[in-house]
C-alpha cells in the first residue's frame, strides 16, 4: 500500500478518474435531456398547447444549469492530457489530437453558440428558430460525445494508425479511425444510456409533482414521456447495444471479458455468475450463483463455445484490479435489468391509468433517478478498468503515459483542490436545480426573455 | 505545412484573446464602472450569452496544439503543472460566476458572485499575461526536454527561471491594463448612460497606462530577448503586423476623440491582433525558447506531427472553422445592438 501512495501514476489515474467521473455526471444528463427539450418545443410548435411550452421552459432551465457545470468541469479534462498524461500525448497525440481538436472545432462551437440562444432568446426569436437552436444544441452535444468516444475507442481498439520511425503513433487513415467499429457500438451503448438518465430524471420529477399534488398536468406529461422513453432506452441499452459491446470485448479483449465475469478457468459451456465474490488470490469465485452456458451464448452465439478464462493469459496482461472491474460490470448489468423491470411496470400501470394513483410506484420512480448515474459510472469503470494495464490497448501501457516531470505531491495537491471545488460546485448545482423544481413549471412570467 | 499549423495555432490563441480578453476585461472592470445592481446587470448582459463560445477558442487552441505539436503541449503543461491548475480553477470560478450568479435575486448572493467574477477575471488576465511573458522570456528546458518549473526562483530572467520574475510580472501588468482597456472600449460601444460614461473614463486611463507599460515591455524585451527584436526586421510579415498594430492604436485614439465607439473598439481588436501576431511571426519557428541553452529550444519543425496527419487536420479544419463562425453569426444576431434600459436576462 505504501508503494501505491508514493507512486505518482496511481495519483495521476485517481485524479483523472475523479475529474472525469464527476464531469460525466453532467453531460449524460444534458445529452439525455436535450432531445426531450427538442420534443417538447416541437410539440408546442405543432399543437400550440401551452403545456408543452411550459415543459420546455422548465427543462431548459434545468438543462442550462447542468450544461454550465458540464462546461466548467469539462475544460480541465482536455488540459489534463497535457498536465498529467504527457507521455501519452507524446506517443499518440498525432492520432487522438485529431478528434480532440474536432470536438472543439465542430461540436463545442456549435453547442456554445446556441446555448445562449436557447436560454435567453425565447422572446427574441420566432418559435421555429428557437426550436432550431435546441436542435443545434442537442446535435452539438451528441457530436461532442461521438468525438470523445472515437478517442476512447482508439484507446480500447486502436485502428487507422501507423507506427513511425521514432516509435510514435501517427494517423494513417482518418476514415478508419472515425469509423472504428468499437466507436459505433460504444456510441450507441453510451448515448442510449444517457437517454436513460434523462428519462429517469423526467419521470422522477413527474412522480415528485404527482406525489406533492402540484402541477398535475405537467406531472402526467413528464410521467408519460419519461416512462415511455425510459423503457425504450433501457431496453436498447441492454439489447442490441450492450450485447454488441460485450461481443466486441469478447472478440478484441478476451482477457477483459474473463476478468469482468470473474472467469478464472477456460472451457466450453461457460457460465455467467449472477452473484458471487471474485477471490483473485485463490483464483475462484466465492459463493457463486451461476447460469451455465450463458456466457458462451452471449459472447459467441452458441452454448458450447469455448470461453477462455484468465488462466489462458499471462498475469501481466490481466486487468490490474479484477475485483473492482468484476463488481462494476455486475452492478451495471444488475441495475440495467432493474431499470427495464421498473419502467415496464410503470408503463403497464400507466396504460391501465393506474400510475398516478400507485403511490409506491411513484415513490420508486422518484427515488430511482440517481441510479442511472451510478449505472453510467460503473459502466465507464468497466470500460476503463478493463483496459488496464494498457493505455492504448495492446500497444502502450498506462505507466508509460504519465507526465514524468510532475511530482506526486503536486498531484495530491491538485486532486484535493478538485475535491473541494467540485464539492462546492455540486452543492450549488443541487441548490439551484432544487430551486427551479420548487418554482415549478407553472411560473407565470417567461423566465428568460 | 508546419508553417501553416504554427499560424493556425497562433491565430486561434489571438482570436481567443481578442474575444475572451474583452469578456475578462469587462469582468475585471465591472465593479468600477457599474455602481448599482441595474448597471452591473448591464455589464453582465454585455458579457453576454456568447461568452462560452469565446472560451471555446482556448479549448480549440489546446486541441490544435495537441494535434499539430503534441510534444510541446506535453512538456509545457506538465512543466507549468500548478500554474495551469490555478488557471483551470479560475476559469471554473469565472464560468459559474457568470452562469449561476444570476439565478438568485438576493443582494448578498449577487455581491458574492460580483466579487468572484471580478477577482477571477482580473487574476486570469494577470496569469495569462505572466504566461505570455514566460513564452517570450523562455523556459528552463532541461536535457530531457522537460521543463519542471517553480513559481519563482531569483526573479531573474536567465538560467533557472521561475513562473514569476520582474519581466513576466511586467507583461502581466501590461496585460491587465491592456485587456482592461479592451473591455472598457467594448463597453463604451455596447452600454448606455452612466456605465458608458464611466467606461469612457476608465478606457482613457487604461489606454494611457497601457501605452506607458507597453513602452516599458518593449525596452525590457530588448534586454531579455534581443534576438526577437533583431529578428523582427528580417520578417516582412512581422513588420506589416506591427504597422497594423500602430494603425489600431491610431484608430483607438481617433475613436475616443470623435466619440465613434465602434471605431475605437475595432482599433482595440486591431492593436491586439497586430502586436501578438508580430510577436508570433518574429518567434517562428521556435515554440518554446530555452533559457538554459538556446540549442535546446523547441522548434515547430522538430515537434510537428507527421506531414500526413497535418494535411488531414488542415482539410477538416478549413471546413470546420468557417462553420464555427457561421454558428456565431447566426446565434449572435438575436443579441445585436446597444443594451438599453431593460435587462437582457430578467432576474432569477
Amino acid at each position: 500500500m505504501n508503494d501505491l501512495l508514493t507512486d505518482p501514476v496511481f495519483w495521476h489515474r485517481l485524479q483523472f478518474a475523479f475529474t472525469v467521473t464527476y464531469h460525466y455526471l453532467f453531460p449524460q444528463l444534458t445529452m439525455g435531456l436535450a432531445w426531450f427539450i427538442v420534443f417538447f418545443k416541437w410539440r408546442a410548435l405543432r399543437t400550440g398547447e401551452e403545456r408543452y411550452q411550459k415543459a420546455a421552459r422548465l427543462w431548459t432551465r434545468v438543462f442550462g444549469l447542468t450544461f454550465a457545470v458540464g462546461v466548467v468541469t469539462g475544460i480541465p479534462m482536455e488540459f489534463q492530457f497535457g498536465t498529467n498524461w504527457g507521455g501519452f500525448v507524446k506517443y499518440a497525440g498525432g492520432v487522438i489530437g485529431q478528434t480532440l481538436a474536432m470536438e472543439g472545432m465542430i461540436a463545442f462551437f456549435l453547442e456554445s453558440a446556441f446555448i445562449g440562444v436557447l436560454l435567453y432568446g425565447e422572446r427574441r426569436l420566432s418559435p421555429r428558430l428557437h426550436l432550431l437552436a435546441a436542435v443545434g444544441l442537442a446535435t452539438g452535444s451528441w457530436l461532442s460525445g461521438y468525438f470523445i468516444l472515437v478517442t476512447n475507442a482508439f484507446m480500447q481498439h486502436p485502428v487507422g494508425h501507423a507506427v513511425g520511425d521514432d516509435g510514435k503513433l501517427y494517423l494513417n487513415d482518418l476514415g478508419a479511425y472515425l469509423t472504428n467499429p468499437w466507436a459505433f457500438v460504444e456510441f450507441a451503448h453510451n448515448q442510449t444510456a444517457a437517454l436513460v438518465t434523462g428519462a429517469f430524471a423526467v419521470a422522477a420529477l413527474g412522480a415528485f409533482y404527482t406525489l406533492a399534488d402540484r402541477s398535475r398536468e405537467q406531472a402526467s406529461l413528464y410521467l408519460r414521456c419519461g416512462t415511455i422513453t425510459g423503457l425504450v432506452a433501457a431496453l436498447l441499452v441492454a439489447f442490441p447495444t450492450g450485447d454488441a459491446q460485450a461481443k466486441m470485448v469478447a472478440r478484441h479483449q478476451e482477457v477483459v471479458l474473463a476478468a469482468m465475469e470473474g472467469r478464472f478457468e477456460s472451457g466450453p459451456m461457460a457460465e455467467i455468475t449472477l452473484i458471487g465474490q471474485p477471490n483473485v488470490a485463490e483464483r475462484r469465485i466465492d459463493n457463486p450463483v451461476k447460469l451455465p452456458g450463458a456466457l458462451s451464448f452471449l459472447a459467441y452465439g452458441t452454448f458450447h463455445s469455448e470461453v477462455r478464462g484468465l488462466d489462458a493469459f499471462p498475469r501481466e496482461q490481466w486487468p490490474d484490479n479484477i475485483e473492482l472491474l468484476y463488481y462494476s460490470f455486475h452492478i451495471m448489468a444488475g441495475l440495467g435489468t432493474v431499470f427495464i423491470a421498473l419502467m415496464a411496470l410503470a408503463n403497464v400501470q400507466r396504460i391501465r391509468r393506474r400510475l398516478e394513483s400507485s403511490r409506491w410506484l411513484l415513490w420508486a420512480l422518484m427515488l430511482a433517478f440517481p441510479f442511472p448515474f451510478i449505472a453510467n459510472t460503473v459502466g465507464w469503470m468497466t470500460a476503463e478498468l478493463g483496459r488496464q494495464p494498457w493505455l492504448v490497448y495492446g500497444l502502450f501501457r498506462t505507466r508509460e503515459g504519465a507526465s514524468c516531470a510532475v511530482s506526486q505531491g503536486n498531484i495530491v495537491f491538485t486532486l484535493i483542490g478538485f475535491c473541494g471545488l467540485y464539492f462546492v460546485l455540486g452543492v450549488l448545482y443541487l441548490v439551484l436545480v432544487g430551486r427551479e423544481i420548487g418554482r415549478g413549471p407553472d411560473l407565470q412570467e417567461v423566465a428568460h426573455g | 505545412m508546419v508553417e501553416l499549423w504554427f499560424a493556425i495555432f497562433w491565430l486561434m490563441v489571438i482570436t481567443w484573446l481578442v474575444l475572451d480578453g474583452r469578456t475578462l476585461g469587462m469582468g475585471a472592470l465591472r465593479l468600477f464602472v457599474a455602481a448599482n445592481p441595474d448597471e452591473r446587470r448591464q455589464v453582465l448582459d454585455a458579457i453576454g450569452p456568447m461568452w462560452s463560445w469565446y472560451e471555446v477558442w482556448l479549448v480549440g487552441a489546446g486541441g490544435v496544439l495537441l494535434l499539430a505539436f503534441p510534444a510541446v503541449l506535453a512538456a509545457a503543461f506538465s512543466g507549468y503543472y500548478l500554474a495551469l491548475f490555478l488557471i483551470l480553477w479560475l476559469l471554473i470560478l469565472r464560468g459559474i460566476a457568470i452562469e449561476l450568479g444570476r439565478h438568485l435575486d438576493h443582494p448578498l448572493w449577487r455581491s458574492f458572485w460580483d466579487l468572484a467574477l471580478a477577482s477571477s477575471s482580473a487574476l486570469l488576465i494577470l496569469l495569462f499575461g505572466i504566461a505570455l511573458g514566460n513564452v517570450v522570456r523562455g523556459v528552463p528546458i532541461d536535457s530531457n526536454g522537460e521543463l519542471p518549473m517553480a513559481f519563482f526562483t531569483d526573479f531573474g530572467v536567465r538560467g533557472q527561471v521561475g513562473l514569476i520574475d520582474w519581466y513576466t510580472l511586467l507583461v502581466g501588468a501590461l496585460n491587465l491594463t491592456g485587456f482592461g482597456a479592451h473591455g472598457a472600449t467594448f463597453l463604451v460601444s455596447k452600454s448606455t448612460g452612466a456605465v458608458r460614461d464611466r467606461s469612457r473614463v476608465a478606457g482613457r486611463l487604461l489606454w494611457s497606462a497601457t501605452a506607458v507599460l507597453g513602452l516599458a515591455v518593449a525596452v525590457a524585451t530588448w534586454i531579455v530577448r534581443p534576438d526577437l527584436w533583431t529578428g523582427l526586421w528580417f520578417r516582412p510579415l512581422a513588420i506589416v503586423l506591427l504597422l497594423v498594430a500602430a494603425f489600431g492604436a491610431l484608430a483607438i485614439r481617433a475613436g475616443y476623440r470623435a466619440g465613434r465607439d465602434q471605431l475605437a473598439f475595432s482599433g482595440s481588436c486591431t492593436l491586439i491582433v497586430g502586436l501578438l501576431g508580430a510577436r508570433a511571426a518574429a518567434s517562428f519557428p521556435i515554440l518554446l525558447y530555452s533559457t538554459l541553452d538556446p540549442e535546446r529550444s523547441v522548434s515547430a519543425y522538430a515537434v510537428a506531427s507527421r506531414h500526413h496527419s497535418l494535411v488531414i487536420g488542415l482539410v477538416w479544419w478549413l471546413i470546420a472553422a468557417p462553420i464555427a463562425l457561421l454558428w456565431n453569426v447566426l446565434a449572435s444576431r438575436s443579441f445585436r445592438g446597444r443594451l438599453g434600459q431593460g435587462p437582457l436576462v430578467p432576474p432569477g
